[in-house]
Protein backbone atom coordinates (compact mmCIF):
# COMPACT_ATOMS: atom_id res chain seq x y z
CA UNK A 1 0.00 0.00 0.00
CA UNK A 2 1.21 3.50 -1.04
CA UNK A 3 1.69 5.68 2.01
CA UNK A 4 -1.27 8.23 2.65
CA UNK A 5 -1.07 11.19 4.77
CA UNK A 6 -4.35 12.21 6.17
CA UNK A 7 -3.64 16.19 5.72
CA UNK A 8 -5.98 18.48 6.07
CA UNK A 9 -9.11 16.26 5.60
CA UNK A 10 -9.75 16.22 9.29
CA UNK A 11 -9.22 19.38 10.26
CA UNK A 12 -11.83 20.93 7.82
CA UNK A 13 -14.34 19.02 8.97
CA UNK A 14 -13.90 19.89 12.89
CA UNK A 15 -13.38 23.44 11.78
CA UNK A 16 -17.10 23.42 9.77
CA UNK A 17 -18.84 21.55 12.65
CA UNK A 18 -17.14 23.78 14.98
CA UNK A 19 -18.34 26.84 13.93
CA UNK A 20 -21.59 26.25 15.82
CA UNK A 21 -19.54 25.73 19.40
CA UNK A 22 -18.26 29.34 19.00
CA UNK A 23 -20.92 30.47 21.63
CA UNK A 24 -19.62 27.82 24.02
CA UNK A 25 -18.01 28.63 27.12
CA UNK A 26 -14.77 27.69 28.10
CA UNK A 27 -12.76 24.55 26.45
CA UNK A 28 -16.54 23.68 24.90
CA UNK A 29 -15.65 25.94 22.49
CA UNK A 30 -11.84 25.83 22.13
CA UNK A 31 -10.78 21.53 22.40
CA UNK A 32 -12.10 20.15 19.30
CA UNK A 33 -12.42 16.61 20.90
CA UNK A 34 -14.96 18.41 23.71
CA UNK A 35 -16.66 20.51 20.97
CA UNK A 36 -17.40 16.96 18.94
CA UNK A 37 -19.35 15.88 22.29
CA UNK A 38 -20.67 19.22 23.38
CA UNK A 39 -22.11 19.78 19.70
CA UNK A 40 -24.05 16.13 20.24
CA UNK A 41 -25.34 17.32 23.84
CA UNK A 42 -26.69 20.41 22.44
CA UNK A 43 -28.43 19.20 19.23
CA UNK A 44 -30.14 16.43 21.40
CA UNK A 45 -30.87 18.86 24.12
CA UNK A 46 -32.69 21.38 21.12
CA UNK A 47 -34.41 18.13 19.32
CA UNK A 48 -36.25 16.94 23.12
CA UNK A 49 -36.49 20.55 23.83
CA UNK A 50 -38.52 21.31 20.09
CA UNK A 51 -41.00 18.77 21.69
CA UNK A 52 -41.12 19.93 25.74
CA UNK A 53 -41.41 23.92 24.73
CA UNK A 54 -44.71 23.33 23.16
CA UNK A 55 -45.57 21.41 26.97
CA UNK A 56 -43.69 24.13 28.88
CA UNK A 57 -45.29 26.99 27.27
CA UNK A 58 -48.69 25.62 27.68
CA UNK A 59 -48.04 25.07 31.32
CA UNK A 60 -46.91 28.36 31.70
CA UNK A 61 -50.09 29.82 30.22
CA UNK A 62 -52.34 27.79 32.55
CA UNK A 63 -50.44 29.02 35.62
CA UNK A 64 -50.83 32.73 34.53
CA UNK A 65 -54.32 32.34 33.78
CA UNK A 66 -55.28 30.11 37.03
CA UNK A 67 -53.60 33.28 38.46
CA UNK A 68 -55.98 35.94 37.52
CA UNK A 69 -58.86 33.59 37.54
CA UNK A 70 -58.59 33.34 41.42
CA UNK A 71 -58.89 36.58 41.93
CA UNK A 72 -62.21 37.02 41.14
CA UNK A 73 -63.43 35.02 43.43
CA UNK A 74 -63.00 31.69 46.40
CA UNK A 75 -64.91 29.40 44.05
CA UNK A 76 -63.63 30.95 40.76
CA UNK A 77 -60.64 28.43 39.28
CA UNK A 78 -59.05 27.40 35.79
CA UNK A 79 -60.84 24.40 35.39
CA UNK A 80 -63.82 25.62 35.95
CA UNK A 81 -63.67 28.20 33.18
CA UNK A 82 -62.11 26.02 30.63
CA UNK A 83 -65.28 23.79 31.75
CA UNK A 84 -67.35 26.95 31.29
CA UNK A 85 -65.50 27.77 27.94
CA UNK A 86 -66.21 24.53 26.28
CA UNK A 87 -70.14 24.18 27.22
CA UNK A 88 -70.20 27.93 25.42
CA UNK A 89 -68.07 26.63 22.68
CA UNK A 90 -65.91 28.87 22.50
CA UNK A 91 -62.54 28.31 21.02
CA UNK A 92 -60.14 30.55 22.61
CA UNK A 93 -56.92 29.04 23.65
CA UNK A 94 -55.30 29.28 26.42
CA UNK A 95 -52.32 31.34 24.73
CA UNK A 96 -54.73 33.93 23.86
CA UNK A 97 -56.16 33.90 27.04
CA UNK A 98 -52.59 34.28 28.76
CA UNK A 99 -52.36 37.02 26.45
CA UNK A 100 -55.48 39.06 27.62
CA UNK A 101 -54.77 38.46 31.14
CA UNK A 102 -51.70 40.20 31.33
CA UNK A 103 -52.71 43.14 28.44
CA UNK A 104 -56.03 43.72 29.33
CA UNK A 105 -57.22 41.89 32.83
CA UNK A 106 -61.37 43.66 32.35
CA UNK A 107 -61.79 41.55 29.55
CA UNK A 108 -60.56 38.68 30.84
CA UNK A 109 -63.27 38.97 33.51
CA UNK A 110 -65.80 40.19 31.12
CA UNK A 111 -65.34 37.02 29.15
CA UNK A 112 -65.49 34.73 32.18
CA UNK A 113 -68.27 36.62 33.54
CA UNK A 114 -70.24 36.18 30.46
CA UNK A 115 -69.66 32.33 29.97
CA UNK A 116 -70.33 31.67 33.52
CA UNK A 117 -74.02 32.87 32.67
CA UNK B 1 -57.88 29.68 -8.15
CA UNK B 2 -55.32 29.58 -5.67
CA UNK B 3 -54.27 32.46 -3.04
CA UNK B 4 -50.67 32.10 -2.07
CA UNK B 5 -51.17 34.59 0.68
CA UNK B 6 -48.90 34.02 3.77
CA UNK B 7 -51.45 34.32 6.81
CA UNK B 8 -51.38 38.37 7.39
CA UNK B 9 -48.92 39.67 9.58
CA UNK B 10 -49.82 42.79 11.71
CA UNK B 11 -47.80 45.27 9.47
CA UNK B 12 -49.91 45.33 6.46
CA UNK B 13 -52.76 46.57 8.88
CA UNK B 14 -50.88 49.72 10.69
CA UNK B 15 -49.02 52.45 8.91
CA UNK B 16 -45.16 52.45 8.29
CA UNK B 17 -43.20 52.91 10.37
CA UNK B 18 -44.56 51.19 13.22
CA UNK B 19 -44.34 53.12 17.04
CA UNK B 20 -41.81 51.54 18.52
CA UNK B 21 -43.71 49.70 21.31
CA UNK B 22 -45.67 47.60 19.01
CA UNK B 23 -45.20 43.91 19.04
CA UNK B 24 -46.79 40.67 18.40
CA UNK B 25 -48.74 40.06 21.29
CA UNK B 26 -50.80 37.11 19.76
CA UNK B 27 -47.92 35.57 18.80
CA UNK B 28 -45.09 36.07 21.31
CA UNK B 29 -45.73 35.02 24.90
CA UNK B 30 -44.70 38.15 27.45
CA UNK B 31 -42.10 37.95 29.22
CA UNK B 32 -40.59 40.09 31.98
CA UNK B 33 -37.71 42.62 31.03
CA UNK B 34 -35.53 43.67 33.79
CA UNK B 35 -37.66 46.70 34.67
CA UNK B 36 -40.52 45.02 35.42
CA UNK B 37 -38.89 42.79 38.47
CA UNK B 38 -37.19 45.35 39.95
CA UNK B 39 -36.90 44.83 43.99
CA UNK B 40 -36.89 48.10 44.91
CA UNK B 41 -40.33 48.35 43.13
CA UNK B 42 -42.13 44.99 44.60
CA UNK B 43 -45.26 45.11 46.96
CA UNK B 44 -44.61 44.49 50.51
CA UNK B 45 -47.10 42.58 52.51
CA UNK B 46 -47.73 42.45 55.96
CA UNK B 47 -49.63 39.77 57.87
CA UNK B 48 -50.08 39.63 61.55
CA UNK B 49 -50.24 35.70 62.42
CA UNK B 50 -52.07 35.65 66.24
CA UNK B 51 -54.45 32.91 66.17
CA UNK B 52 -54.56 32.50 62.53
CA UNK B 53 -53.97 28.16 61.85
CA UNK B 54 -50.64 27.79 60.39
CA UNK B 55 -50.24 25.78 57.57
CA UNK B 56 -53.46 28.01 55.64
CA UNK B 57 -51.82 30.77 56.55
CA UNK B 58 -48.43 29.86 55.00
CA UNK B 59 -49.85 28.69 52.14
CA UNK B 60 -51.28 32.20 51.24
CA UNK B 61 -47.95 33.64 52.01
CA UNK B 62 -46.42 31.36 49.63
CA UNK B 63 -48.79 32.45 46.89
CA UNK B 64 -47.79 35.81 47.54
CA UNK B 65 -44.05 35.59 47.44
CA UNK B 66 -43.35 32.70 44.68
CA UNK B 67 -45.82 35.47 43.02
CA UNK B 68 -48.42 32.65 41.47
CA UNK B 69 -50.94 35.37 42.05
CA UNK B 70 -50.16 37.88 39.28
CA UNK B 71 -50.83 37.37 35.51
CA UNK B 72 -47.20 38.33 35.47
CA UNK B 73 -46.09 35.03 36.70
CA UNK B 74 -42.94 33.32 35.58
CA UNK B 75 -41.06 30.31 36.93
CA UNK B 76 -37.38 31.46 36.40
CA UNK B 77 -37.90 34.80 37.37
CA UNK B 78 -38.50 36.52 40.91
CA UNK B 79 -42.00 38.59 40.22
CA UNK B 80 -43.06 38.15 43.94
CA UNK B 81 -43.56 40.17 46.78
CA UNK B 82 -42.16 40.58 49.93
CA UNK B 83 -44.37 39.56 53.30
CA UNK B 84 -43.73 40.83 56.57
CA UNK B 85 -45.15 38.41 59.46
CA UNK B 86 -45.59 39.66 63.11
CA UNK B 87 -47.26 38.28 65.62
CA UNK B 88 -47.33 39.00 69.63
CA UNK B 89 -46.13 36.45 72.38
CA UNK B 90 -46.61 39.37 74.64
CA UNK B 91 -49.04 37.86 76.91
CA UNK B 92 -49.91 41.73 78.43
CA UNK B 93 -50.37 43.39 75.17
CA UNK B 94 -54.18 42.63 75.14
CA UNK B 95 -54.27 43.18 79.21
CA UNK B 96 -53.01 46.61 78.75
CA UNK B 97 -55.44 47.37 75.37
CA UNK B 98 -58.48 46.28 77.83
CA UNK B 99 -57.46 48.08 80.80
CA UNK B 100 -57.59 51.15 78.76
CA UNK B 101 -60.41 50.59 77.49
CA UNK B 102 -62.46 49.43 80.62
CA UNK B 103 -61.03 51.27 83.42
CA UNK B 104 -58.10 49.62 86.00
CA UNK B 105 -60.61 47.21 87.40
CA UNK B 106 -60.03 44.89 84.94
CA UNK B 107 -58.69 42.00 86.02
CA UNK B 108 -56.40 39.33 84.70
CA UNK B 109 -59.14 36.65 85.21
CA UNK B 110 -61.66 38.12 83.11
CA UNK B 111 -59.19 37.46 80.17
CA UNK B 112 -57.75 34.03 80.72
CA UNK B 113 -59.48 32.76 78.23
CA UNK B 114 -57.80 34.93 75.35
CA UNK B 115 -54.19 35.36 76.82
CA UNK B 116 -53.07 32.18 75.19
CA UNK B 117 -54.80 33.02 71.73
CA UNK B 118 -51.50 35.56 70.84
CA UNK B 119 -49.74 32.96 68.95
CA UNK B 120 -49.75 30.99 66.10
CA UNK B 121 -52.57 28.49 65.97
CA UNK B 122 -52.51 24.87 65.05
CA UNK B 123 -55.99 22.49 65.14
CA UNK B 124 -56.19 19.55 66.84
CA UNK B 125 -53.52 17.70 69.74
CA UNK B 126 -50.58 19.15 67.00
CA UNK B 127 -48.92 21.95 70.20
CA UNK B 128 -48.16 18.66 71.76
CA UNK B 129 -47.81 15.96 69.07
CA UNK B 130 -46.37 18.00 66.13
CA UNK B 131 -42.05 17.03 65.76
CA UNK B 132 -39.98 19.60 64.25
CA UNK B 133 -36.98 17.36 63.67
CA UNK B 134 -33.60 18.63 62.30
CA UNK B 135 -29.94 16.84 62.37
CA UNK B 136 -26.67 18.13 62.95
CA UNK B 137 -25.05 15.46 60.41
CA UNK B 138 -23.20 13.14 63.05
CA UNK B 139 -24.57 10.10 63.79
CA UNK B 140 -27.17 9.90 66.84
CA UNK B 141 -27.66 13.38 66.16
CA UNK B 142 -31.16 13.99 65.39
CA UNK B 143 -32.72 16.56 67.64
CA UNK B 144 -36.23 16.54 67.79
CA UNK B 145 -38.79 19.46 69.22
CA UNK B 146 -42.53 19.83 69.62
CA UNK B 147 -45.05 22.56 68.29
CA UNK B 148 -44.86 23.76 72.24
CA UNK B 149 -41.59 23.60 73.34
CA UNK B 150 -39.74 25.26 69.39
CA UNK B 151 -42.46 28.23 69.90
CA UNK B 152 -40.73 28.88 73.56
CA UNK B 153 -37.96 28.72 72.15
CA UNK B 154 -37.79 30.64 68.69
CA UNK B 155 -41.11 31.09 67.44
CA UNK B 156 -40.21 32.55 64.32
CA UNK B 157 -39.00 29.22 62.98
CA UNK B 158 -42.71 27.60 63.30
CA UNK B 159 -43.53 29.93 60.60
CA UNK B 160 -40.49 30.24 58.87
CA UNK B 161 -40.13 26.33 58.29
CA UNK B 162 -44.05 26.22 56.92
CA UNK B 163 -43.26 28.60 54.62
CA UNK B 164 -39.77 27.04 53.38
CA UNK B 165 -41.26 24.10 52.66
CA UNK B 166 -44.03 25.91 50.03
CA UNK B 167 -41.29 27.79 48.50
CA UNK B 168 -39.21 26.61 45.77
CA UNK B 169 -35.93 25.35 46.47
CA UNK B 170 -33.15 28.27 46.98
CA UNK B 171 -32.38 31.00 49.41
CA UNK B 172 -33.63 34.07 46.77
CA UNK B 173 -37.28 33.39 47.44
CA UNK B 174 -37.60 32.64 51.00
CA UNK B 175 -35.15 36.09 51.95
CA UNK B 176 -38.69 37.67 50.87
CA UNK B 177 -40.18 36.38 54.02
CA UNK B 178 -39.09 38.60 57.28
CA UNK B 179 -40.83 36.96 60.47
CA UNK B 180 -41.15 39.07 63.87
CA UNK B 181 -41.66 38.04 67.28
CA UNK B 182 -43.78 41.37 68.85
CA UNK B 183 -45.78 44.05 66.73
CA UNK B 184 -43.31 45.85 65.31
CA UNK B 185 -41.06 45.54 62.63
CA UNK B 186 -38.54 47.62 60.98
CA UNK B 187 -39.77 47.90 57.63
CA UNK B 188 -41.86 50.73 58.43
CA UNK B 189 -40.20 52.83 55.35
CA UNK B 190 -41.73 50.38 53.13
CA UNK B 191 -45.76 50.91 53.61
CA UNK B 192 -46.75 47.70 53.23
CA UNK B 193 -50.34 46.60 52.51
CA UNK B 194 -52.25 44.28 54.78
CA UNK B 195 -52.38 40.87 53.26
CA UNK B 196 -55.92 39.72 53.25
CA UNK B 197 -55.88 36.01 54.10
CA UNK B 198 -59.07 34.34 52.28
CA UNK B 199 -59.48 31.21 53.31
CA UNK B 200 -62.42 30.18 54.40
CA UNK B 201 -60.74 28.27 57.65
CA UNK B 202 -58.05 30.43 58.32
CA UNK B 203 -58.95 31.99 62.10
CA UNK B 204 -58.99 29.52 64.57
CA UNK B 205 -62.20 28.57 65.96
CA UNK B 206 -63.16 29.32 69.81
Amino acid sequence: MTRIKRGYIARRRRKKISLFASSFRGAHSRLTRTITQQIIRALVSAHRDRDRKKRDFRRLWITRINAVIRGVGVSYSYSRLIHNLYKKQLLLNRKILAQIAISNRNCLYMISNEIRK
Amino acid sequence: MIFPFPSPSPSLFLPLPLPPSFSDIWNNTWYPKAKDHINTEKTWYVVDATDKILGRLASTIAVHIHGKNLATYTPTIDMGAFVIVFYCMNKFSLLETCSYWYGSGFFLSNLTQYVNAEKVAASGKKRTQKLYRRHSGRPGGMKVETFNQLQQRIPERIIEHAIRGMLPKGRALFNHLKVYKGPDHPHNAQKSIELLIRDKRVQKQR
